[in-house]
């Protein structure tokens, strides 16, 4: 598993576009459209950035967290399990996941410290009570295989190393989506090389051709990319308060 | 998997009513082992490994994270099976199931040694270790790491469909290492001493699956001689991974390691810093073949030295290991390591593991006063309610799955010198060893509770129990 993505969890769990974009029964109640629906997400992936930067983990823990959280509302509501609360525990069982365990005690000085509001207030317990509730959640596959993986290897045979920053960023970038549940990471990989190639006015053509993948999967991955920058720009903080405060209070 | 959740009112969660709890089966560090019946199939067997609630609040603990996300990627014949995880909330507890193994390695090592007193049958010895080392294989080709393989860490089945196949056993220190974001030797120092690799215990930072065939040589040569190769005694209480003893054990069958013939040597931490120690002394007439009285020409000697090869980059790999002339001839290991294929072998009849049967899942000893024993075991029985934590600690340490031997607080003196096979006089902490009248005691908790328990009159089972 760990060294055969095909074989693993994560690939037998890849789901499809349309199963992945279904707001939970509970929360259409609460008037939670798709796009709020995403919109709490991708915000929930900043804040875990954010408490990540705090308590210095790396990305790789970040990105594990975010996997988690995207894949917990797959299957449960967030009128049932408050994102504000999911996201940081997450973040803490990632960072025992991946080797880099960080104190419950210093997560919740950070949401305090990063949150003034109320609503994310939680304390210790409820980050250990939640623990157990994400685990399950997770059906208790903890394994995620990430784009990062094969980003060198991939740069260094195109002759791309020069673009190392950049393509990390892009990946970066694509946990603010779903793509993690949806695609293998390593053409996720590729996609963001795509796109670096095109901005960096590389020619590529040729070594993409030569790799015996889908390339049009690829490109539409890139696609996917590419209308994210394109409509993150219409995000506004009203918008995502308003869609935030359809949330539950407590 | 495990959508059951625990029900805070009742003392049972409710998952729980799947299960014929059969009593406790071990106890380590992290929790309890219990050994249970599926009440749908009662001749399916589970061993439930609890993991106690953290105490100083940090959640779930990472051996269980570990364990659980390494066992819910991996599927192998001879790597043991997770088949549930249980989450009881109102005790923040969890549970692993997995099929239960009637046997391991340890065991059966020790009933040969004290009880049959005739070494292990080769043709046992050698499909033993030829499944030990598939399931290595398999692991190691998916950069796992076991990092605590040690005889009671390796399964046997009991009799059924799998009978006599080899299961590896509690990956609480199991580590993928691939891209690890820190260097593995953070996680502190791992691997039961004995079985613990030369680079290891000179400190080594990045160390690799060569220290699992390490152990497997080490389990390999106990398996012949039915006692363990190198007895170091651990330096306990220390962080430093040094353990001079140890080393010492090993220098003295193999002889010292040089430079020359393991050139990254001179960059392990110890060998600099403790040359005194460790390059004063030379054993001049190291000789593994005649600590193992076997022919240094025969192909398990070859294997075994290739497996106890100093340098890690040199030591056999387990597909290499597989491929060795020794598994090519007569007898040709087979599925069922405990009995022969051919016909007119003497099968030897191991014990079942001891059950606990006085403890609940919640790990409290329940006195069981209206629990019908034969033979007036009630009484006794509940007589010894009380007393039950030392009496069922004294007569040896309790075997488990999935575990490290059992350490009753305070008794680890004595859990050493019986692991080693020492005297009486080896133990420092002067602990009581009268076998005979704590065995007595013992064994009326030890009985494995009858499915006819509860039905006045139905006499309980009284299979002794290797007392």
């Amino acid at each position: 598993m760990a060294a055969n993505f095909w074989i693993s969890s994560q690939y037998k769990e890849l789901l499809d576009q349309e199963e992945v974009d279904v707001v939970h029964q509970l929360d259409k109640e609460r008037g939670i459209t798709l796009d709020d629906f995403k919109l709490i997400k991708l915000h929930m992936s900043n804040y875990v950035a954010r408490l990540a930067q705090n308590v210095k983990v790396r990305q790789r823990v970040v990105a594990t967290a975010i996997t988690y959280m995207r894949r917990v509302y797959v299957r449960r509501s967030m009128t049932e399990y408050d994102p504000r609360l999911v996201a940081p525990t997450c973040l803490y069982l990632a960072s025992k996941a991946e080797e880099s365990t960080v104190q419950a005690r210093l997560l919740v000085f950070y949401i305090k410290k990063l949150y003034s509001d109320e609503k994310y207030k939680y304390e210790i317990k409820d980050i250990l009570d939640m623990e157990m509730k994400v685990l399950e959640a997770l059906n208790y596959y903890l394994v995620v295989y990430h784009p990062y993986r094969s980003l060198a290897q991939f740069l260094q045979d195109a002759g791309m190393n020069d673009a190392t920053q950049l393509t990390w960023g892009l990946i970066n970038d694509t946990y603010k989506m779903d793509l993690i549940l949806i695609h293998p990471p390593h053409l996720i990989t590729l996609a963001c090389i795509y796109i670096a190639s095109v901005l960096k006015d590389k020619e590529t053509t040729a070594w993409f051709e030569e790799l015996r993948v889908d390339m049009n999967v690829v490109k539409n991955i890139a696609m996917e990319i590419l209308d994210y920058y394109d409509g993150h720009r219409s995000i506004s903080d009203e918008r995502v308060n308003a869609a935030m405060s359809k949330l539950a209070g407590r | 998997m495990g959508d059951v959740r625990g029900n805070s009112n009742s003392n049972r969660p409710e998952w729980l009513q799947q299960y014929d709890l059969i009593g406790k089966i071990g106890e380590g560090t992290y929790g309890l082992v219990f050994l249970a019946k599926i009440k749908a199939n009662r001749s399916k067997s589970i061993a439930i490994k609890k993991f106690k609630q953290s105490k100083d609040g940090d959640g779930v603990s990472p051996t269980a994270i570990r364990e659980i996300m390494l066992l819910r990627e991996i599927s192998h014949e001879n790597v043991v099976k997770l088949v549930n995880v249980h989450i009881n909330q109102a005790d923040m507890s969890l549970y692993l199931a997995f099929d239960y193994a009637e046997h391991d390695l340890y065991e059966i090592i020790r009933h040969h040694r004290d009880k049959v007193i005739l070494s292990i049958n080769p043709y046992t010895v050698k499909s033993l270790l030829w499944q030990l080392l598939n399931g290595l294989n398999y692991l190691h080709s998916n950069w796992i790491v076991h990092r605590d393989l040690k005889p009671s860490n390796i399964l046997v089945m009991g009799e059924g469909e799998e009978h006599g196949v080899v299961k590896i056993a509690d990956f609480g220190l199991a580590r993928i290492y691939q891209a690890p974001l820190k260097p593995l030797a953070e996680n502190g120092v791992v691997v039961t001493i004995w079985y613990r690799a030369p680079e290891l215990l000179l400190g080594a930072k990045h160390y690799t699956s060569a220290v699992d065939m390490w152990a497997v040589g080490c389990i390999f040569a106990e398996l012949l001689t039915l006692k363990p190769l190198f007895q170091g005694q651990e330096v306990k209480g220390t962080p430093n991974p040094f353990q001079l003893d140890q080393l010492d054990k090993i220098f003295k069958v193999l002889g010292h390691p040089t430079p020359e013939k393991w050139p990254t040597l001179v960059n392990l931490p110890h060998w600099q810093s403790d040359v005194q120690r460790i390059q004063g002394h030379k054993y001049d007439n190291p000789a593994l073949y005649s600590v193992l009285h076997m022919s240094p020409k025969s192909p398990a000697y070859d294997l075994l030295s290739k497996m106890l090869e100093y340098d890690p980059r040199k030591r056999i790999t387990a597909t290499q290991a597989l491929e060795h002339e020794y598994f090519r001839m007569e007898p040709l290991p087979g599925r069922n390591a405990l009995v022969p294929p051919q016909p007119g072998e003497k099968v030897v009849n191991y014990p079942t593991r001891p059950v606990d049967t006085t403890t609940d899942f919640e790990g409290t000893i329940s006195l069981q006063t209206s629990q019908p024993v034969s033979s007036g075991n009630a009484a006794s029985g509940g007589m010894h309610g009380p007393h039950v934590m030392p009496t069922r600690s004294v007569p040896r340490p309790m075997q488990m799955v999935n575990m490290p031997r059992m350490q009753p607080q305070g008794m680890s003196a004595y859990n050493l010198a019986s692991q080693a096979g020492m005297s009486a006089g080896m133990n420092p902490g002067n602990m009581p060893m009268q076998r005979g009248v704590a065995a007595q005691a013992h064994q009326q908790q030890m009985r494995r509770k009858d499915p006819g328990m509860g039905i006045p009159g139905y006499p309980s089972q009284q299979k002794s129990r290797r007392f």
